[in-house]
Order: C-alpha cells, then structure tokens, then sequence
C-alpha cells in the first residue's frame, strides 16, 4: 500500500530523513513516532506530495509519488485522508459544509454529499452541530469534523498529525476509537504521535524515527 | 506491488462520483462559490464593476464620438472631385476619346461632362448680381471640363496626386485640378481618428484587464487559507480556478450591461435635449448600432475573464 525506499529528504540542507525504507501493508493501522523534529510530519507530507524527497521513491496505492507531475497530485489527494495538526478547518463555512468540501471537488451532487456528509458527521457523533461554525466548537469537537471531512470520501489511507496535540484523554481515547473503527472498515491509518499513551498497548506496529532514522519497529 | 490499476475496495469506491455529471456539479459549485463572493465581498466586487462600467462608458462615448466623425468625413469625401480642364481647341472627336477613356478606368465611379456653354452659364449663376463682369469677355472665356468622382478607396492623396498627373499627360487636358490639400487634410483626420481608436481601445482593455486582475488578486489573497486545503484536499486547479473566473465574468458582464444602459441613457438624454435646439442634429447625430450595445457586456466579460486568468496564474501543489 505504501512504501518508502531509501527516502531522504533535508531542509536547507539540512537533514530531515535520511535512506528511510518503509513498507505498510493495506490496512495496517501505524504509528509513526519520535521526538519532535525527528520527521514524522515530513514522512506524512511526503505521502500526500505536499514535499518531494531529494533521493528515493515513494509509492502509495499505484501512485510512485515521488514522480508524480503537478496535475496529478490531486487525484493521489483525493484518495487520501488527511488529519492535520492545525485541523485546516474553514471559518467560514459550517461544519457540514467543511464536511462537503471533500465531496464537492469530486463533482458530486448535493443530494448524495448531504447523504454522506450526513453519514460521517452521525459517525463522529456531530451531527447535531452541523449547522455551527468551527469557532463555535471544542477543540475535540474540532478535530473530530476533521475526521468527518478525512473520512467522508472513504480514502484509501487515512493520515493523522498528532491528532491528540491537545485534546484531553477522554477526547484523545475517543478520537482512537474512532481511527480504529475506520481502520476495521479496510482504511489504511498512519497516525504521526509523540504521545505514547495513543500506542501503548494497541497492539499495532509502532515506527520510532530518531536522528533521521527509523530507529527501531515494535508492538505498541 | 500492483501497478497496473488503481484497485478500489468496496469501501473506497462506495462515494466516488466519476460520472459525466461530475463536471455540471462543480460548474453548479463554482457558480455557487462565485456569486457568494460577489455578495461577501461586495464593496470591493461593487467598485471594481464601477470601475468597469465607467472605463466601458467612456470607450462607447468615445465610439460614437468616432462613428460620427468617420461618417462626417464619408460625406465630405463623397462630395469630393477632380475637374479635367480640356483644351481650347479640342474638338468633339477629342472628348469622346477622353470620355472613353474615363469610363473605361475602373479607379473612376462617375464621370460628367461640362461643356463651355454650360461653365459659362454656372458661373454666371453663380455671380448673380455681379455677373456683369463677364461682359468683358468677347468670348467665353472658360474651357470645357469633366468633373471626375474617383471610388472611394481611391480617395489617398498620393494615389489621387499619381491618377491626375497622368490624366494631364492624355492629349487635349489642359490642366488638372483637385483640393490637394483639403484632401490631404481629409486623409490625416481619417487616420488620426483610426489611430485614436485603437490606441485608446487597447488603452481601456489593459484598464478594464488590469481592474479586474487586481480585484481578483485581492480576493485570491483574501482566500489563500482556503485555496491552501482545497489543494490539500486534492481540489483540481480547475476546480479552484473556476469560481474566480466566473466571478471575473460576472464582474465583466455587469459593468458591460451598466456601461450599456449608461450610453443609452446619455445619449437619448442630450439628443433630446440638442433636438429643441438644432432639429437637424437627429439626421446628423448617430448612435451605435444596437448590436454593439449587446457586445459591450460581452467585451467587458472577455476583458475580466483575461484579467481574471492572469490573475489566478499557475495552481502549484
């Protein structure tokens, strides 16, 4: 489903990853972690092209990222979820039409987004707060519209950013919940953390990138 | 790993809309995305459509301005002639060859014969009160003549100078006349008035470009947050493009139909108030005709939706 080999990548020159080799298997629920400044986020943004790798290839799904040409980053796009730090929420649209925007830019019509958008906002548990806006909500409540809006399209992998930052435990265990349940669905789930107790004991395949390196891989 | 197609589980698969009307979807989200930006954004959208339609109106005015004196000048031109003075002893024989001649040359559209007689009796006419000093004459002093109209496209000062230096060299012309420097004259109002045009045409269609470019510049600005996750969202460049162009065209119709309704206005407006002064002014004064007032909203459309594309330029992920 993903792979990285030999990926290296550095700012400015100065190293961010260096020869990473990676392989997740469709439907793998993992952890990437680290501490900060170790290249968790990169490795994220490397997937959905958002940064090229200066030497190595990506491949995500039949996508080889790495080669990708500016028109065909959408398309890789669209078939990936992504749950970002600073949740990228519009203020000036309602949650449900945060929601419907991943729908719009496939060109699908009103009757079947409201269905969906629908859907995924009962699934978060928001859908009485459809009609807010962002501002007018928690920052659990939040980061759960931008699951909703990650999830809506059904991707084929989902990405997630620290997405416990600042959330407390009980927001935090039910943001897992709802990661676990969309990984049952056959969703591929990568989840970049430095917060360990998301893992602990999960079961799931933790990556620990340390000094540009994946460090070691073990069973949360 | 598989890399001939891109597999799609049941789940995946299950939203995905690829169908043909994918495309009248997101026309129908633009369209939408536009007009609530005209509506968000008023106060800007609303100067700059004032801005377009004030640049357009002026244009138009400038238009008729032009159309009128471009007929003025046709009229002139019409009226305008070469007289061929014919020799004295120049004998029936000798017209008709030259008459001949004058039919036979395709630069010429008509060709009328003057007879001694009849020079002597035009003029005489014309003296009216004074005619009295022909008197002096023995005899009838004046030549008989052929009043040429040269086609209209025949009408350079060069072309005209070059025809009538080689009627004078036919046998029995005497002289040639022509108004040489009323038609040079002629010659650079017509030209003046052409180069006007376009120079101040291009000069209101980088205007009317460039307002809208800046206008539709601001609001890319306003919205950079939410370009920056549509993109990251996987929104096609079109798909971002499109609701600024729309709004550009928006933009460009409007002013267009303003600037329409405006000159229409003016120009009803001063013709009615010119008519109690000068009647004839109605038979004189032309406006434009109708089919350009339906085109002004169209050129300012045309004109928005460039600036507008330069202004969004190249969507890089």
């Amino acid at each position: 489903m993903i792979l990285f080999s030999d990926v290296s990548k550095s700012y400015e020159k100065k190293a961010v990853l260096k020869s990473i080799s990676l392989i997740i298997k469709k439907g793998d629920l993992i952890f990437i972690t680290g501490p900060s400044g170790a290249g968790k986020t990169t490795m994220l943004k490397l997937i959905y092209c958002s940064e090229r790798p200066d030497s190595g290839h990506i491949t995500v799904a039949d996508w080889e990222v790495s080669k990708l040409k500016q028109q065909e980053i959408p398309e890789l796009r669209r078939n990936i979820g992504i749950i970002f730090q600073d949740f990228k929420l519009l203020s000036n649209r309602t949650v449900f039409d945060n929601v419907a925007l991943a729908l719009s830019i496939h060109g699908m019509n009103s009757e079947k987004i409201r269905h969906y958008v629908n859907e995924a906002l009962d699934e978060v548990k928001l859908l009485d707060k459809a009609t807010l806006f962002p501002q007018f909500l928690s920052g659990g409540e939040q980061q759960r519209v931008v699951i909703a809006r990650a999830m809506v399209s059904k991707p084929i992998v989902l990405l997630a950013d620290e997405p416990t930052g600042d959330l407390d435990i009980d927001n935090a265990k039910a943001i897992m919940e709802l990661f676990s349940k969309i990984n049952s669905k056959g969703t591929t789930v990568l989840i970049a953390t430095h917060d360990d107790n998301l893992f602990r004991a999960s079961g799931k395949r933790v990556v620990f990138v340390n000094d540009h390196y994946i460090e070691k891989e073990y069973i949360g | 790993m598989n890399t001939t197609s891109k597999s799609k589980g049941a789940y995946r698969s299950k939203p995905k809309n690829t169908s043909n009307g994918a495309w009248l979807e997101i026309t129908k989200y633009s369209f939408k995305t536009a007009l609530k930006s005209l509506r968000l954004e008023k106060w800007i959208n609303l100067l700059t459509i004032l801005s377009v339609s004030i640049g357009l109106t002026i244009f138009c005015a400038f238009i008729i301005i032009n159309s009128n004196m471009s007929s003025a000048l046709q009229r002139w031109a019409k009226s305008f002639g070469v007289v061929v003075y014919l020799n004295e002893d120049i004998n029936k024989e000798g017209e008709d060859k030259l008459k001949n001649h004058f039919l036979q040359d395709t630069d010429i559209e008509a060709v009328n014969y003057i007879s001694k007689e009849r020079s002597y009796e035009e003029i005489k006419k014309t003296l009216g009160s004074n005619a009295m000093i022909l008197d002096v004459f023995k005899e009838n002093p004046l030549p008989s003549s052929f009043e040429l109209k040269l086609k209209r496209g025949y009408l350079d000062p060069l072309l005209v100078k070059e025809k009538a230096a080689k009627i004078s060299q036919l046998d029995g012309v005497q002289e040639v006349q022509y108004g040489e420097k009323w038609l040079s004259s002629l010659n650079t109002i017509a030209k003046t008035i052409k180069l006007g045009s376009i120079v101040f045409g291009a000069a209101i269609f980088i205007a009317v470009t460039f307002i809208t470019y800046s206008t539709i510049k601001i609001l890319l600005h306003r919205r950079k947050d939410e370009i920056e996750t549509l993109k990251l969202l996987g929104a096609s460049s079109s798909f971002i493009r499109l609701p600024f162009l729309i709004e550009g065209f928006f933009i460009g119709t409007i002013g267009g139909t303003i600037s329409s309704l405006a000159i229409l206005g003016i120009y009803s407006f001063i013709m009615y108030k010119m008519v109690e002064f000068l009647p004839a002014i109605k038979f004189v004064v032309t406006s434009l005709p109708l089919f350009v007032y339906l085109t002004i909203p169209l050129g300012g459309a045309v004109m928005s939706l460039i600036g507008s594309f330069i202004a969004i330029g190249k969507i890089r992920y």
